[in-house]
Order: structure tokens, then sequence, then C-alpha cells
């Protein structure tokens, strides 16, 4: 009976919501890429550049409102400066993209590495710079499980959750949302119709490489407050799939990222609770849930049909 | 061979912006490396792991296959290759240390057979399954590590070591052991055996063009199960040789990133299995001058990370269509503009 009730206890799925967050911006990120027939695989270096530039900004000039703004934005920048060199080589050069990616993966883990390194040198207990305070919100916290729940974070999951609406909203609703899917789907249509092709691949990548950026970041500022090279550990990949698990769609993606999170927050729950499982196999279930997630949805999920396909426009197809 | 040019520019530069002299730092780096005798046994102990999983991302590659789980399959052989150990502790080396060996290709091969199998009967891109399995592993590892095979006194994700028994040969002082001499036959028969066999044409015939092989009557699911299989077999062998050769015990931080690095040589190598064997030596000596630029300049050891994607980012970019007009521009704005400042000195 405790056991069931563990599965709804407020501050679990406080957690979930907390470390859905993270997901939920990085899948994004890759879905805006992947909607413009670009597959990044160098996500899960670009989520380990954004945490440590985070981190290192605020390390270096404190925590305070401006700080934070100005580590969350070095964060952005940094993955849009390795997005730019995918774009420049993918789209420019129109190298393979899986390569191109992948290679970039392993520019990103050295380069936040690195950074780190640099800016901190060599410790013996890593510096911390402690995380976002938390924003009740006043009347809302009120509210005996609920407020529990939704309305005792810090402000990045407030912000990072609702940029969901943004994206979904630009995606589905728009003219330009319209004409992004249009170019992953065939951009040959779209450069026949005269719109600009360039520029909107362009801006998906530099709107999608901040997002994950920005989801980088979130791991130092407001999870961990502090950084190690594992930080991201997977979070990055977890996204990835995230985006074929919610087909390319951004309310599925967002349940997704639900899902992942209640199971990477049964860790907490039960790694504190219950001796009996060994916390090795409660890190694992996102990883196994992973696969057995790509086994249900594999065959149903519809790709963007031009996704990492190389287009040159004087080709004849 | 521009792009490399390049690579060594852009990372001279980075070496600078770091605080250290980019000529001593390339100099530091061979000397380590190569200069010494106890150097080479550590450059060549890199190399056979970089070797294995690198020939065997390229063979499978040939099939058209991506398998990103080397470090994966490296931590399923190795645990597998412990285990075996510790049960057949006290046997004599002669047979221990192959049964050990044979334990690790089976590991690997284990775990590559999931994804080999979800592609097999369901389609399932094996890229993914092979980089979530990764971290199964690597937990697995941990777990073991940690737990049941754990050493008390280290207090840390550290085994008991294994039986002496099973220690692989040396081969040069300074630790060097014999692994090398099982990687290199095996990127050379690889390479063989696609270029010469039967078998080996179908298989490059699946990589290249699946749809005319699929009417010619090649079987295209049992290659991409055997391309599969074989990769993270010899990734398990790559575990296997880093337990018995380098650590005697299991441990955790068994493989720093050598999966993604293999990928990287083999795309290097251009997918040719026995073109990766100075891909990966040479990824192996900046690894190892990397450790050694640690203790001068304060690296730190993941640095070699970014620059060796370095070498591969100038590579890809010089390497396309656009790349390779872009330099023969460049090349040609060099010759030319000599002989245009020379007619404006006439005028």
């Amino acid at each position: 009976m405790d056991f069931l009730l563990d599965l709804v206890d407020a501050d679990m799925l406080r957690t979930t919501l907390v470390v859905a967050t993270p997901l939920l911006l990085a899948a994004l990120g890759e879905l805006l890429l992947e909607r413009v027939g670009l597959l990044n695989l160098a996500i899960e270096g670009m989520v380990g550049v954004g945490a440590a530039m985070g981190f290192c900004v605020v390390f270096v000039a404190g925590r305070t409102v401006p700080t934070v703004l100005l580590a969350i934005a070095a964060a952005a920048l940094s993955a849009i400066l390795i997005g730019v060199v995918f774009g420049w080589l993918t789209l420019h050069l129109q190298a393979n993209q899986i390569t191109v990616g992948l290679a970039l993966l392993i520019l990103g883990l050295g380069a936040s590495s690195l950074l780190y390194r640099g800016v901190v040198g060599v410790t013996t207990t890593p510096p911390s710079i402690g995380t976002l305070p938390l924003w009740r919100i006043p009347g809302l916290s009120e509210i005996p499980y609920l407020g529990r729940v939704l309305f005792q974070h810090d402000l990045f999951v407030y912000v990072g959750l609702s940029t969901l609406l943004p994206v979904w909203w630009v995606l589905h609703r728009t003219p330009l949302g319209l004409r992004l899917r249009a170019v992953g789907e065939s951009p040959k249509a779209v450069d026949a119709l005269g719109l600009p092709l360039a520029r909107l691949r362009w801006s998906a990548l530099v709107a999608g490489c901040a997002l994950i950026g920005i989801a980088g970041s979130f791991f130092p500022l407001s999870l961990v407050g502090g950084y190690s090279d594992d930080i991201a550990s997977g979070r990055g990949w977890l996204a990835l799939m995230l985006v074929i698990f919610g087909r390319w769609r951004p309310w599925t993606i967002a349940a997704g990222a639900l899902l992942f999170a209640y199971v990477e927050a049964l860790q907490f729950q039960f790694g504190v609770t219950s001796k009996a499982i060994p916390p090795q196999f409660l890190r694992m279930l996102p990883y196994v849930l992973a696969i057995i997630v790509l086994v249900r949805v594999y065959g149903r999920a519809q790709a963007p049909a031009a996704l990492t396909k190389p287009y040159d426009r004087e080709s004849r197809f | 061979m521009l792009g490399l040019v390049v690579a060594l520019v852009v990372n001279a530069l980075l070496l600078a912006a770091l605080g250290a002299n980019p000529v001593t730092a390339y100099s530091t780096i061979l000397s380590a490396a190569l200069g010494s005798v106890a150097g080479l046994a550590q450059t060549l102990n890199r190399t056979t792991p970089l070797l294995l999983g690198a020939s065997a991302v390229a063979f499978a590659m040939r099939a058209g296959y991506v398998n990103l789980g080397i470090d994966g399959q490296i931590y399923a052989g190795a645990i597998l290759a412990t285990g075996v150990a510790f049960l057949l502790d006290g046997w004599p080396a002669v047979v221990l240390l192959p049964v050990v060996l044979l334990a690790g290709l089976v590991g690997g091969g284990l775990l590559a057979s999931i994804p080999a199998w979800l592609r097999a009967t369901r389609g399932i891109n094996e890229l993914f399954v092979t980089v979530m399995l990764n971290f199964v592993a690597l937990f697995l590892a941990e777990y073991l590590a940690t737990g049941p095979w754990t050493d008390p006194v280290a207090g840390e994700a550290i085994t008991v070591p294994i039986s002496a028994a099973a220690d692989l040969p040396r081969l040069l002082p300074g630790g060097g052991h014999a692994g090398i001499l099982l990687a290199l036959p095996v990127a050379v028969g690889l390479s063989l055996w696609l270029a010469r066999t039967r078998s080996g044409f179908e298989f490059r015939a699946a990589g290249s063009n699946p749809l005319a092989a699929g009417f010619g009557g090649v079987r295209l699911v049992r290659i991409g199960v055997v391309a599969l299989v074989v990769a993270g077999a010899l990734g398990g062998l790559a575990g296997a040789i880093e337990v018995t050769g380098v650590h005697s015990r299991l441990l955790t931080g068994l493989t720093p990133n050598f999966g993604y690095m293999a990928v990287l040589i083999a795309v290097l190598a251009r997918r040719s299995p026995v073109a990766t064997i100075p891909v990966a030596f040479a990824f192996a000596v900046l690894i190892v001058g990397a450790d050694s630029l640690q203790r001068s300049v304060g690296l730190p050891p993941s640095a070699v990370l970014l620059f060796q994607a370095v070498v591969v980012v100038s590579i890809l970019a010089f390497e396309t269509a656009r790349g390779r007009r872009l330099v023969a521009r460049l090349v040609q704005a060099t010759r030319r503009s000599p002989g245009r400042r020379r007619a404006g000195g006439v005028a």
C-alpha cells in the first residue's frame, strides 16, 4: 500500500516536472531542427557545452539576476556556435549529417570539459554555485497537494515548460510553421515556390540550438548547482529519442518528456525508500524504456521525408 | 591532406589560447607518445581498443549499419570476461586466457544482438538502440563494480582483481600488452574478407545499394545481423583486452569515449578496416600525448576529444565537393595575388 502511495507522492511528481524541463527544452530544440530536415546527433555535446557555459558564467560573475540571464544567453550562444558549424558543413558543404553530428558531439564533450577546467582549474572539491531560488506562486502554492507539485518551482521550470506553447503555436498555427515543416518534407517544393529556403533552415537551426543550449544550462543553474563532465549523462540522447517517441509533434513530445522524467524521478524516490533495488538498475530504466518505446512506436512514426537528405538545387531529383 | 593542415593550425591556436606554446606542445605530444619504449607501450595499449572498435565500426558501415555502441560493447565484453575469469579462478593460463577473451567476444556480441534483432525483425534504426545500450551496459558494470564483485578496500567502483593467470602476456616494458597482436590481424582480416571473398562482396553490395543487392539475391537481413553482431563481438573483445591487459579487473572508467572515437576513426579511414590502423595509431598518439600535456600544461584529458573532433571536422569539410571547390579557389587566389601586385608595381 505504501508502495502505491509513493508512486503519486507530491515530492516525486514535483521532481518529475523539474527533470522534465531540460528534456522538453532539448527535445523541442531537436524537433525544430528535424522539422527542417536536420538530424542533429551532436545534441548531447550541445547540452554539455550549454551546461559548462551556464556554470562558468555564474561561477565567474556571481549569482545575480542579470548574470543568470547572461549565463543562459551564453549557453544558448555556445550551442548556436556548434550549430552554425553543423549548418555550414551540412547545408552549405552538404557533408553527411550523421558523421558531422558525431564529430561535433565529440567536439562538444571535449569543449565543455575544457571550458570548465579552463575557468575553474583543478580543485579537490567541485565548487558549487547553488541552485536558483524557488518561487512559490502566492495563493496557488498553498493548495494542499497540487500546490506542492505545480507551484513551488524556480522560474526556469515555469518558463522552460511553457516553451511548449510558442513552439507548438509557431510550428502548427502560423504560415511560418507550415513553411518550416514543408522544408523538412520537400525542400525542392519550398525552393520552387520561391520561399527563402536557406533562411528558413538557418532560423530553425539557430532557434533549435538555442533551446538545446538553454536546456544544458538548466543542469548547473537549476538542478545540480555544480558541474561535472557527466552532468548531462545521456539526457541529450534521451531528448533525441523523445522526438521519435513524440512522432515529431510538440504535444506528444511533452507527454513523453513527462513520462521519461517520471521514470527518472522514481530512482530518487526508491533510491531513498528502498534498498532492495540497486540504484544502478533504476538509472538504467529511462534507457531501457527508450528502447521499448522505440519498438512500440517505430513502425508508425513518420519522420520528415527529407530528414538527413542533403538538398542540392542543381540536382535533378 | 589540406584538412589535416587546417586541423593542426586550429589545434595550435587552441593550444595557444590555453596558454601553451603550440610548438612545444606538439613536440611534447610526440616525444611522450613515441619518444620512449614506455611511451610507445602506452600508445600501443591505447591503439588496441581504438583499432578493434574502429575496424568493427568500419566493417558494419560497409554493410550500411552504424554501430555507435562500441562503448557499451566494451563494457559487456569486460563484464563477461571478468565473470568468467572469476568463475574459472585457478585454471592454468594456457586455457584461461583464451576462454576469457572468448567470453569478451560473446559478451559484446550478445549486447549487439539486441539492436541486430530489432533491426532485423522490426526495422528499428540500430543507431539509437546501440546508444541507449551504452548506458545500460555502463550502469550494469557500475552495479557489479560497486555491488557483488566490489573490492571492499578500494572504496570506489572497482572489482577485486582477476586471477593473474588471465593476464595478457607483456610485449614491451612499461605495461605494453600483446593485445595489439590480436587487433592488427583483425583489421587486416576484415579488409581481406571484404575485398576477396564472395560473402564480402555481397556485404559491400548490401551497403552500397541494398535494393539492387536484394534483387540480386543477397540476404539483406542476414547481412545486417552479421554486421552488427560481429562488430559488437569485436567491441567486446576490446573490453576483454582492457580487463586482461591493462586493469586486471572491471571498473567504470574502462572506456574514455573509445566508442565515439572509433566512429570518427572509421569515418576518417573511409570505412576501410585496414586503413583504420594508421588512424587509430594517430589517435592513440594524441591521447597519450595529451595525458602528458595534462601534467605540463594542465589540460584535462577530455581536451583530446576536442582536438580529435577538430581534425575530423576539418577533414570532413574539405572532403565535400564544395569544400574542395573552396580550396581550389583559395589556392588560385594565393597564386594570382603576387602576380597582381607585380602588375600594380609596373603601372
